[in-house]
């Protein structure tokens, strides 16, 4: 409780209860040597003296008090209050040190801290000032870009509302189908396609964050291929996302027609030369030099129309959208689009992704599904096909097998897709493929639909944009020395070899590559490839990197390997750990390569050196470890692994050498050569 | 032209289901010398009238027909207990993997693809009449 109490307050009490004590401890002593006195003597003298000694005492105690409340206590509450009206004020006063004159050292600490305060507050402004002004400027130059893309972007919410379109965006959707800023997107596209990219996005283990369709207006009169990506919330899935239009309503038309056109033509002749072939080889020619050379054109001319249809086939319709999805996201799309028929069905499915228009090929199965709906429930499976590029879509029911007559009619009809010549026969033409009945045992019938499968693509975060706008600042005109470390471009490599002895025959066979551009490293921009030594590969050598004999059958050999490493490297410092080493296999093949390699070179040992001493360990592994650097132990020994260890270590020495005060790439050199002893010990 | 074998079965009931007219009249010819009854129809619908009532052995059936496609025709002639025991050789210009595929899951017995060689073809027709179809 005492502590709460104010300060002068306590000290006001401490003093009184002193001045108290000190009164009853003097009219105690007078009273016992009254008490003890013989004869007793008139107590008046002893009232008196007892009187004036506690007036007197009190007195002191009283300006003792004074002086404490007036140079000790009030200070101190008056420093308290001012250093928290210090902590919660941006602007306030700053300490009056002399009022604390009698405090010692507290005032001028209290009068440091609120210095540092008031000092780390102002250079907090500044920051946050200057990466306004940065990310403004950033801004800018983004929506200088999004101008000058030749494609319509419009930014979505969550919610499906615009919230940013460009001027292409503004000249795709016109009049009715025009975007307006927190109006649902749906107004300028038809939802279906949309709705069911989104949501095959955000599907919780949905393994990709772009998808590509096909998409229309509300009113049909234009048509897109459109790119959904999500725009990242953290972790979190189900924020915006980021649509790109590119307008193919004309190609549609224009494609649609030709396509047909070469495709008619292409079957017909076919067909035509598939007969005259077959006639010519009804007879054997005989001695006839006229009939032999007959049946021979006859046969070349099937076999060129052949090899024509056959490329034709290869190249039709690589422009229309596909993605890759997964088939447990197929089945959910589909069951979404049954619900709301009241359509249901089993599902069942392998861990595999198809490669198609998801949105056109749940049509097409929703469609089929509709039609089925009477033959009890349908069981949807998805599954490997005949060969591993194959994925099977089966739906099975009882009932008899569906008759082609009637297929064909399903097929015929238009999809709910914004145009009368999207139907499911469409669809399937356009993936390359068909779907046809079975009968199965025990009164069940299928229908068949085979889709071209895939692998997982790995690497999806190498897709992002790069980009770093602080180049635009950056001078490019000082001399090499002179150029501060942030202001160069790096290229940070490795290379795994045949042996350590470049001069006795020993050969590269895998070089790694990667930029750090402003201190980042750019995993975008990466060199890796393997090289052809033209010699064996020891066996020593392979269990350290593990690039063997057959690995290398058709890799470039050194020549080409060197001029795209050179080509890679253009204008930027080399880096690498130990440089001499790989730089001796280069040089060594300067004359096959045809390049120089007359790049500025920085070597991770030589600045190790610099930084930690002479005589600490510098080996890579060291390295990573005294500078926190985690790389996968099956990565290590790779050239990329390798790269990638010595370019995060090496970002980390850049901070590191212009916290030394080397800040130019001269003052650095300079400080590595003197290092060069290293490799003579 | 080609030997026939001396084993091969003759005497056959073959439909022929073909709208180009030259290659209609080469297998005609072809099935007649080979020793089998040929009855030639060039329309999908035509055949698909007819077929239950000639109660063909074999059927050589193109794809891509007027009236009706092969595919229909195929599916049919298993849908018909009447023609159980009917061999369906499918016959296509195209020879694309799925037509094939297609062409079996719908009951044809056997698909080959223009151009053939005359010799195959008879060792198909003479194989598919040999062995009586199982029900």
């Amino acid at each position: 409780m005492l502590a709460h109490w104010n300060l002068r307050l306590r000290v006001f009490l401490f003093f009184a209860l002193l001045g108290l004590a000190s009164l009853v401890l003097i009219g105690g002593g007078l009273w016992l040597g009254w008490s003890r006195a013989v004869p007793r003597p008139d107590p008046g003298a002893f009232v008196l003296g007892g009187a004036a000694g506690g007036f007197a005492v009190l007195g002191l105690i009283t300006w003792i008090w004074r002086l404490f409340d007036e140079n000790l206590a009030r200070p101190m509450q008056a420093l308290a209050a001012q250093l928290r009206v210090l902590a919660h004020a941006e602007d306030a006063k700053p300490l009056d040190a002399n009022q604390a004159q009698y405090l010692g050292d507290l005032a001028p600490a209290a009068h440091a801290i609120a210095e540092r305060l008031s000092a780390t507050r102002d250079d907090l402004a500044l920051a946050v000032e200057r990466e306004t002004t940065r990310l403004a400027e950033e801004k800018e130059r983004l929506e200088t870009l999004l101008a000058d893309v030749n494609a319509g972007i419009l930014l979505c919410s969550g919610d499906h509302k615009v919230v940013f379109y460009n001027s292409v965006a503004r000249n795709l959707l016109q009049d009715s189908n025009a975007p307006r800023l927190n109006q649902p997107v749906t107004g300028c596209l038809r939802e279906g396609p949309v709705l069911h990219a989104y949501e095959r996005l955000t599907q919780e283990g949905a393994a990709h964050s772009e998808t590509q369709f096909l998409c229309s207006t509300p009113d049909g009169t234009a048509m897109f291929t459109a790119t959904m990506r999500l725009v990242p919330q953290g972790n979190a899935r189900g924020g915006g996302y980021a649509l790109t239009l590119r307008d193919v309503t004309a190609d549609i038309g224009l494609h649609a027609a030709r396509e047909t056109l070469l495709a008619d033509m292409i079957e017909d002749m076919r067909r035509k030369a598939a007969n005259l072939d077959t006639l010519s080889r009804l007879r054997a020619a005989g001695d006839d030099p006229i009939e032999q050379a007959l049946v021979q054109e006859t046969r070349a001319l099937a076999q060129a129309v052949d090899c024509f249809g056959a490329r034709y086939n290869e190249t039709a319709d690589v422009w229309w959208p596909r993605a890759e999805i997964a088939a447990r996201d197929l089945m959910d799309s589909l069951r979404a689009r049954l619900r709301s028929e009241g359509v249901t069905f089993s599902a069942s499915h392998q861990p595999l992704s198809v490669v198609c228009d998801g949105f056109m090929v749940v049509s097409l199965l929703a469609q089929v599904a509709l039609r089925l709906r009477d033959g009890g429930e349908i069981a949807l499976a998805i599954g490997p096909g005949e060969t591993a590029e194959e994925a099977l879509v089966t739906l099975d029911w009882t009932g008899a097998p569906v008759a082609m007559a009637e297929l064909e009619r399903w097929l015929a009809e238009p999809l709910d897709l914004g145009q009368a010549d999207l139907t499911g026969r469409f669809v399937l033409a356009r993936h390359g493929t068909d779907i046809w009945p079975e009968a199965l045992p025990d009164g069940r019938a299928r229908l068949c639909l085979p889709l071209p499968r895939v692998e997982e693509t790995g690497d999806h975060d190498l897709r992002g944009a790069v980009y770093d706008f602080s180049l635009f600042e950056k001078s490019r005109v000082a001399p090499l020395a002179d150029m501060a470390l942030d202001d160069l471009s790096y290229v940070v490599f490795d290379t795994e070899t045949t042996g350590l002895l470049p001069s006795q025959g020993d050969e590269i066979v895998q070089i790694a590559a990667l930029r750090v551009v402003g201190g980042k490293l750019l995993l975008a921009e990466r060199l890796d490839m393997l090289v052809d030594p033209g010699r064996n590969i020891p066996e020593a050598s392979t269990k350290v990197h593990g690039v063997t004999q057959a690995m290398v059958q058709g890799a470039p050999r050194i020549d080409q390997a060197g001029r795209d490493l050179h080509d890679f490297a253009r204008g930027a410092v080399l880096v690498a750990h130990n440089a001499p080493f790989d730089m001796a296999f280069f040089h060594k093949h300067a004359d096959e390569i045809g390049r120089e390699f007359d790049n500025p070179v920085l070597d991770t040992v030589l600045l190790s050196a610099v930084l930690f001493g002479i005589t600490e360990d510098h080996t890579l592994d060291a390295l990573c470890t005294r500078l926190g650097v985690v790389i996968p132990e099956a990565d290590r020994h790779t050239a990329m692994g390798d790269t990638l260890a010595t370019g995060t270590v090496f970002v980390k020495m850049i901070e590191m050498l212009k916290g030394q005060g080397y800040a130019t790439f001269g003052a650095v050199h300079d400080e590595m050569k003197k290092q060069m002893r290293l490799y003579k010990r | 032209m080609t030997e026939e074998s001396d084993t091969a079965p003759r005497g056959a009931n073959i439909l022929l289901v073909e709208d180009e007219v030259n290659i209609a009249l080469a297998l005609k010819f072809l099935m007649e010398r080979m020793g089998h009854v040929v009855t030639h129809i060039d329309d999908g619908a035509a055949a698909l009238a007819q077929v239950e009532a000639l109660a063909p052995d074999l059927v050589l059936l193109d794809v891509t027909l007027p009236g009706a496609s092969g595919y229909e025709i195929c599916q049919y002639i298993r849908g018909c207990r009447a023609l159980d025991r009917a061999r369906v050789l499918v016959l296509t210009a195209r020879g694309a993997d799925i037509e094939r595929r297609k062409a079996l899951a719908l009951g044809a017995d056997g698909f080959m693809s223009k151009p053939f060689e005359m010799a195959e073809l008879q060792a198909r027709v003479a194989e598919l009449l040999a062995s009586p179809r199982e029900v």
